[in-house]
């Protein structure tokens, strides 16, 4: 044989290790999820979006700790800057991110047609669904609570009753955010997947979502202030608001929810997030009934 | 290995009135199976009811000695698949994809990542193993799409036009990673209807046509006609005339001749060499007759129409 190489076919190894079956498919498609949504392991431009959209969210608290850490003052009045207002300063970045996320979890997957490779494994419909579902619910909702964490911890740190008194004193607190973006991911997670399970291009879902969260206010404003007060029920972008400030308990501060005013109490708006939830779910599993 | 790699019984389906499978009966065995027809045979529902993606209302379907109707992720763990259409993801790697679809099979990562720079060797990927798949070319998307077929190690692989869209030389190598397959220990059944391509790939094949199999068996000797073409210098009427006197059954027509062998056991390439000199006839040819897959087809597409 010549000393200067040889190409060997290697030939096929067959594999004999372990498998995981239904339970190893159903996470495969959840940490894909979350890999598609934050753009990892694709292009460099895909990731743009998603990490600019968390750093803006970011923003506030990090400055506002900055502030205090500078200062040296703990702002004990939170009405200026405390959890639940947190959630109105992020809240069109919270929609934005979310219509992204819900479209592209489920739209590049119909498009390109690789509905069809997940048919060819052990893995159901509804798997799938439920899969791509955590996954858009979990990932909003660290979205909603990392900001949160960090405003937490950044007053902790920046107390003058101690990191730990003052960590360990508010864990209400804590409890009220953690139920609040739960809300939120409730709320509106179901809807832009719904919205993104019917479309036919992840711009598309994702101005669905967009615009019928910026035009379900104003409608429903206009009804209700005409004494068409079960339009309020239609509000869809203010019940997990109400609900928040009923949680948060600054309920007297904001009385301007529509729900509010049109004369519902908060546990309507919770029946009317379940019930949207609920008829989101019915809608994406009929839409892919016959998808694997 | 299973002693049958398929198997139906009076399988039917239908797409509102349309029949796409009507009361299908085979026992496939275990090797390379080509799954011919023309376009709306019934191809592409047949691979799915293999699936398990449809289900269909009459019948019953064993893959791999295993009932797909009441197991059919079972069946999706050893089984690949694919598809005609496109099906991959434009905006990750190679790598990456074909991982994923290994882990989506049940392999845990490490193993997944693996299986896939194994398979990207063997499918002729590995140097673009890092590029993102909506740039690949068609035959390098061909070659991708069987990498995500195989990366589980399935037992079978359901292969739909598997050179659809392929040039003259991706074709030929495609056509010879399908033949490798086999060599592997991998069942293969391919859906064409370019026949010559299953003709030089399969062992057995099954012809379907408007829902009905018009045929199922091996390829071997499907070819063999058992007749003998004759073509002479001149009229081949008094040759054939005494081919008939030494029990041949002869159909002549000008020069020409197509001699089977009657029920005398004979070998008549012998017998007519013998009666060519009784007869001092020229001889300008004379060969066995053979068929291709698609005179096969077209004969038996024509027999099923004639039936009542």
């Amino acid at each position: 044989m010549s000393d200067r190489g040889a190409v060997f076919d290697l030939g096929y190894k067959p594999y004999d290790g372990v498998r995981n079956g239904r339970r190893g498919a159903i996470q495969a498609v959840v940490k894909e999820g979350w890999r598609k949504v934050l753009g990892l392991r694709r292009r460099a431009r895909r990731k743009v979006l998603p990490w600019a959209l968390l750093a803006i969210a970011l923003i506030p608290v990090v400055i506002y700790v900055g502030v205090l850490a500078v200062t040296g003052e703990l702002a004990e009045n939170t009405d200026v800057f405390g959890h639940a207002q947190y959630f109105n300063l992020t809240g069109f970045i919270a929609h934005l991110f979310i219509a992204l996320a819900a479209a592209e979890l489920l739209v590049p997957d119909r498009v390109d047609g690789t509905m069809q490779v997940y048919a060819s494994r052990p893995l159901r419909t509804t798997d799938y669904l439920a899969a791509r579902a955590f996954s858009l619910a979990s990932i909003v909702f660290g979205f909603m609570m990392v900001p949160q964490l960090l405003l937490y911890l950044g007053e902790g740190a920046v107390s003058t009753n101690g990191f730990l008194d003052h960590v360990t004193g508010n864990l209400g607190t804590l409890g009220d955010a953690l139920a609040a973006s739960l809300l939120y991911v409730l709320a509106y997670a179901p809807l832009a997947f719904m919205l993104a399970a019917l479309a036919g291009k992840t711009n598309v879902a994702a101005a669905l979502y967009l615009g019928l969260m910026a035009m379900s206010g104003p409608v429903t404003r206009g009804l209700v202030d005409n004494e068409f007060e079960i339009a309020g029920l239609f509000a869809l972008d203010h019940h997990p608001r109400y609900l928040r400030d009923w949680l948060f308990d600054t309920s007297t501060k904001v009385p301007d929810w529509i729900p509010a005013d049109a004369g519902y109490d908060e546990w309507v708006s919770a029946a009317v997030i379940a019930a949207t939830a609920v008829l989101s779910a019915v809608l994406i599993v009929r839409r892919y009934r016959r998808a694997l | 290995m299973p002693d049958l790699l398929l198997e139906t019984r009076g399988l039917t389906h239908r797409y509102g009135d349309v029949v796409a499978l009507l009361d299908v009966d085979l026992a496939v065995p275990p090797g390379r199976v080509g799954l011919v027809g023309a376009n709306g045979a019934g191809k592409t529902t047949f691979l799915k009811i293999l699936l398990g993606i449809l289900d269909p209302p009459a019948g019953s379907v064993r893959v791999l000695e295993t009932d797909v109707r009441t197991d059919p992720l079972e069946v999706r763990e050893r089984v690949g698949f694919m598809p005609e259409a496109a099906c991959l993801p434009r905006d990750q790697t190679a790598a990456d994809f074909i991982g994923y679809t290994a882990e989506l099979a049940g392999l845990p990562p490490r193993a997944a990542r693996q299986r896939a720079s194994d398979v990207l060797t063997l499918t002729g990927l590995h140097e673009e193993r890092f590029r993102p798949l909506g740039g690949f070319s068609t035959g390098m998307q061909q070659r991708a799409k069987l990498a995500q077929a195989l990366v589980h190690d399935p037992a079978l692989v359901l292969l739909d036009e598997p050179t659809a869209g392929l040039d003259p030389e991706g074709r030929e190598e495609m056509l010879d990673l399908i033949v490798r397959l086999g060599g592997f220990g991998i069942n293969v059944v391919v859906s064409s209807h370019v026949l010559p391509d299953i003709e030089r790939t399969c062992e057995w094949v099954i012809m379907l046509d408007g829902g009905k199999v018009l045929r199922s068996g091996p390829i071997a000797g499907l070819e063999e006609t058992g007749a003998i073409e004759v073509e002479l210098l001149d009229d081949a009427t008094a040759v054939a005339e005494a081919l008939r006197t030494r029990g041949l059954l002869v159909d002549a027509e000008g020069h020409r001749m197509t001699v089977r062998p009657g029920s005398a056991a004979l070998d008549p390439f012998a017998v007519i060499l013998d009666a060519l000199a009784d007869q001092g006839a020229g001889l300008r040819r004379m060969a066995k007759r053979s068929l291709t897959l698609e005179d096969v087809f077209l004969g038996a597409e024509t027999e099923s129409d004639s039936r009542p």
